[in-house]
């Protein structure tokens, strides 16, 4: 039913040259996925075969150790450990920047001050200096005083570069919110706190979640911070991945970590597309 | 005021610091005096709980190894062992070395053993940052050869051509081989001489090239050359110098026919017929090409690379091992070391000893075709056979024709420079004389 209305709705729509378009976008979206997925289940896949020579399940049973799949979800490729880390580390940096930026973005885009435009440049900075540079100069520090290491040393690597990205996105946001329905409803006797939870929150809600959804996909992208700070001792999927890939050719159970390496924030994606379109937008804006 | 409590911080953990880098400097130094027993090694080890190897994680065969016999094995030690995976050993050298800048000390860094060989080894020793001679002083020690009157102490010795002076053990022991891949070459043209595989490539351009130096293999390969070439007929003999004993202007003598031979090879290699040669730049890299068959022979360190090649299927079937050069199949050992800064250096004793052990040697050759580093002469009958047991088996050669054209590697001192004149006369192609560049980069790595 729903597949019909939308098939009619593409027919109907979109001319022939939009709908190759739409077929090109999405072959290049899902096309690099086609020979990792076949490299995955490969034992030896060499040029010029189109496909892989010989399979990973006939030499299964052949192989002292694990290949391909059954290494990937064994324990010694560790990709249960990685994920872990990573949204556990993601969902951390992900609520302290926003408990930092939502403040701060309130403040830019409804005060005025002196220095405002300097001071707003001057966050933005993270983003210009190079990773590199910030890592190694932060790791001097953080083994000084016992963070190198840590969890709690990449947690707050990893809100280097995510602030100033969520603040640009919440100051956005701001802006695009009057004060009147605030004043509103504190003519109305609503106290600070019910004005904060009941209007301000549920109409900052859209942007709330795509910043924090930004930010938790920045969080989780992040290898060379993480490698620094992380020193080889905490691991995360893109520190895993590049282990595993840094020789430049991909095996079997690299293409398997590539996979499962996209599968977090495929899921997640999934989850806020659907909560951006249907609570925020219905609930908050009430149409 | 946050100065101040930072400030203050630091001191105070460094007061409570130095406490304990006393106590377990004093264990350094008994156990290097050989007044701690093992027994003793051992208790420590377990008090300390638990001790971090950082090796190349590169490879599924020894994570996995690592993971199902090591753990278990030094569990039963009363040691957690927590294997660090790295994309490059350097990396681990760094963070030894930044350790080490601010101010931590044995027992306060976070490394406590790393998988090494040649360079990195070397800037640990210049470094000052090593833990000092425990390698002969385990119990498993007698499993290597230490008498320097035995030439064939010479890969326990020295680490290309630096003293190890005990400060790492043997683990593993490497040959350089080359593979050919049968089904595209026949029998009669394999090249067992630079001067064969020239006249290989000319009938068929394009299809060898090796690693690109600085990577070890790619060096490797360019020390293979410049032995061929000696001018004075003695291979490898006089690279076990430093640049300091050897000379500047005696090396670009010894080394200049090696290098014009390989720029002469240039214009033969992979892609050079269509625009400029391609050099890949590892390992896993050069493996690619000589599966896809865009190259006929690969020039790498493994004695059993074939077998475990084919058995993993990175390698083309047909792949067979053979001689090349002949005389100078450089071979050398690579080894665990322990840094200076070790949080749990009495773990990390106890490590090493076990991954000298011949249980560990033999499942390690098992698992993931490394050879022995332990000597097997100094073996029982019994360790040999569980060892040439355990081997993935050589292809295409045998155990004595590799023996017999075996060379020493070249010393760490002469591959920097030699890997910076590959640099300036291939890569760059400069036209400047070769006793030139070699003066100019003599000068800056003396810098």
């Amino acid at each position: 039913m729903a597949r019909q209305k939308f098939k009619r709705a593409l027919n109907s729509r979109l001319s022939p040259f939009q709908k190759i378009y739409l077929l090109l976008v999405a072959g290049f979206i899902v096309g690099p996925f086609v020979p990792l997925l076949i490299q995955s289940f490969a034992f030896r896949w060499a040029w010029p075969d189109l496909l892989p020579g010989t399979w990973w399940l006939e030499q299964r049973e052949k192989s002292l150790l694990p290949l391909a799949w059954d290494y990937v979800i064994s324990p010694y490729s560790r990709v249960w450990e990685a994920t872990l880390n990573t949204v556990f580390i993601g969902a951390v940096v992900t609520v302290i920047c926003l408990l930092i930026c939502l403040p701060t973005a309130r403040v830019l885009a409804r005060e005025e001050f002196k220095g405002k435009a300097s001071f707003e440049f001057f966050l933005s900075m993270p983003l210009i200096v190079p990773e590199a540079a910030i890592g190694i100069a932060l790791l001097m520090i953080f083994i000084k005083i016992g963070l190198a290491g840590s969890y709690l040393g990449i947690i707050l690597v990893h809100l280097i570069p995510t602030i100033p990205y969520m603040i640009r996105m919440l100051t956005a946001v701001y802006q695009g919110l009057g004060r009147d329905f605030e004043e509103q409803a504190m003519i109305l006797g609503a106290s600070r706190w019910q004005i904060l939870r009941l209007v301000t929150l549920p109409m900052l809600l859209p942007g709330v979640v795509a910043g924090a959804l930004f930010t938790f996909l920045v969080s989780t992208n992040i290898f060379l911070l993480t490698f620094f700070l992380g020193q080889g001792k905490i691991i995360t999927l893109p520190t895993l991945l590049f282990s595993k890939i840094s020789g430049g050719t991909l095996d079997a159970s690299a293409a398997g970590i590539t996979l499962v390496v996209t599968i977090p924030g495929i899921i997640l994606l999934l989850i806020t597309e659907r909560f951006i379109k249907e609570e925020a937008f219905g609930k908050g804006f009430g149409n | 005021m946050k100065k101040l409590l930072i400030s203050l911080s630091l001191s105070v953990s460094a007061i409570a610091s130095s406490a304990v880098a006393d106590e377990v400097t004093d264990f350094r130094d008994g156990f290097l005096k050989g007044e701690v027993t093992w027994s003793d090694v051992e208790t420590r080890a377990k008090s300390e709980g638990e001790v971090n190897l950082y090796y190349w994680g590169g490879s599924d065969p020894i994570n996995i190894w690592m993971d199902q016999v090591v753990t278990p094995a030094l569990a039963e030690l009363g040691v957690k062992f927590n294997p660090v995976r790295i994309t490059g050993t350097k990396d681990a050298v760094d963070l030894v070395l930044a350790e080490k800048g601010a101010g931590k000390g044995l027992g306060e860094g976070s490394v406590d053993a790393i998988w090494l060989n040649g360079e990195n080894f070397a800037t640990l020793k210049r470094q000052d940052a090593l833990f000092g001679a425990f390698a002969d002083k385990m119990p498993n020690s007698q499993f290597i050869e230490w008498n320097p009157e035995d030439p064939r102490s010479l890969l326990n010795l020295r680490d290309f051509g630096v003293e190890t002076n005990a400060a790492e053990v043997p683990w593993s022991g490497e040959q350089y081989v080359c593979a050919v891949n049968t089904s595209r070459v026949d029998k009669g043209n394999v090249p067992g001489t630079f001067a064969e595989l020239k006249t290989y490539l000319e009938a068929n351009p394009g299809k060898f090239t090796y690693v690109k130096p600085p990577h070890y293999l790619g060096n490797t390969f360019v020390q293979a050359a410049i032995y061929a070439h000696n001018p004075d007929g003695t291979g490898g003999e006089p690279f076990q110098n430093s640049i300091d004993e050897l000379g500047v202007e005696e090396l670009a003598r010894l080394i200049t026919p090696g290098l014009e031979y390989l720029k002469s090879l240039e214009p033969l290699l992979l892609g050079a017929q269509s625009g400029s040669a391609r050099y890949p730049e590892d390992n896993t890299a050069l493996d690619g090409l000589f599966l896809n068959g865009e190259i006929d022979f690969s020039c790498k360190f493994g004695l059993y690379a074939v077998a475990v090649g084919l058995s993993n299927g990175t390698y083309p079937e047909g792949a067979e091992a053979f001689v090349f050069p002949e005389g100078n199949m450089i071979k050398n050992k690579n080894y665990l070391a322990i840094p200076a800064n070790a949080p749990n250096p009495a773990a990390a004793l106890v490590l090493a000893n076990y991954m000298t052990s011949v249980d560990s040697q033999v499942t390690k050759l098992k698992f993931t075709g490394m050879p022995a580093g332990v000597d097997p002469w100094k073996l029982s009958e019994d360790d040999v056979k569980a060892l040439t047991e355990a081997s993935p088996g050589l292809v295409g050669v045998t155990q004595a024709e590799l023996d017999a054209n075996t060379a020493p590697d070249t010393n760490a001192t002469l591959v920097d420079v030699i890997e910076a004149t590959w640099l300036e006369y291939i890569e760059r192609d400069s036209s400047d004389q070769i006793e030139t560049i070699v003066q100019r980069a003599a000068d800056n790595l003396s810098k």
